[in-house]
């Protein structure tokens, strides 16, 4: 029963800290090799695609989406879609779509004289399933070493632990006070009925 | 347009929820404290005119001051994000 309880809690945990890597934001320092536009059509995957542009038809089942190109200082490939998250979740309100597919196509830099950028993003990566993560902030760095603090997350995430630790604490009073006293009294009526069996189909009466 | 009706809609009436969960939390607490005090203080008059009179008191402050801060900080957050996701 032990392996129960103990394989639920973990994947309730998992399940949590998978859908806190995804919505909260990070960083990467890469360098932007190209920006393009595809025409895109969510299908499987489409939890992991946002929704049209603010403003535009969101009931077309395809849509062309920006993605920016980059290249890690190790040489790996990232490519992050660009799009608007609008009024809708994750919360981060972004409009500006059409204006950071500017700012990146500026920043675009070759190997030879390479140009760092931070990119502020959520979400994965994985080609399997071709999800993208959704870049929402593009800054220059001055090189492929810069330390970013994650400020934000460091907050949301301290936020979390005190609302669990709360909530954990308020639970286990109830419980001290509410359910083991109930609990007892119901081992106890057993435990009696017990007895007056016992007492009722012993040899001796 | 829709999306943002449909984002004030729930989020007010989120936020209303807490309003008056708070603001009845608070005035429990309130009448709690309240009846300390009469208890402390000698016990002078009726206990319910004293409380009421304290909550009544205490009334246009509280209200005031948590609709301030249950409606008016996610609304400062919110404008905020905006601000620095899109014109930073």
């Amino acid at each position: 029963m032990a392996y129960v309880k103990w394989t639920l809690i973990v994947v309730f945990w998992v399940i949590v800290a998978g859908f806190l890597h995804y919505t909260l934001p990070q960083h990467d320092i890469v360098r932007i090799t190209d920006t393009y536009e595809k025409r895109v059509d969510p299908g499987d995957n489409s939890l992991f695609w946002a929704q049209a542009d603010v403003g535009s038809d969101g009931t077309m089942p395809n849509r062309d989406v920006f993605f920016i190109q980059t290249t890690t200082p190790d040489g790996k490939i990232i490519v992050y879609r660009n799009e608007d998250t609008g009024w809708g979740w994750p919360p981060y309100f972004k409009f500006d779509t059409s204006n950071l597919y500017a700012e990146a196509t500026d920043l675009k830099s070759t190997s030879a004289v390479p140009r760092w950028i931070a990119v502020r993003h959520y979400g994965w990566r994985s080609e399997f399933i071709s999800i993208f993560p959704n870049a929402l902030s593009v800054r220059e760095v001055e090189g492929p070493d810069v330390q970013i603090i994650p400020w934000l997350n460091i907050l949301i995430l301290t936020g979390l632990a005190a609302l669990f630790w709360a909530i954990r604490v308020r639970w286990n009073r109830f419980q001290a006070k509410r359910i083991d006293p109930m609990i007892e009294s119901v081992e106890d009526r057993i435990d009696d009925g017990g007895s007056w069996l016992k007492r009722t189909f012993s040899r001796k009466s | 347009m829709i999306a943002l009706g449909r984002f004030v809609i729930v989020g007010l009436l989120v936020l209303s929820i807490v309003y008056i969960v708070s603001l009845l939390r608070l005035r429990a607490k309130k009448r709690d404290a309240l009846e300390d005090d009469w208890r402390v203080d000698g016990r002078k008059g009726d206990v319910d005119d004293y409380v009421d009179d304290g909550l009544r008191k205490s009334q246009k402050l509280r209200r005031w001051s948590l609709f301030a801060l249950v409606y008016g900080l996610p609304i400062c957050i919110v404008l905020t994000i905006v601000y620095l996701t899109n014109f930073h």
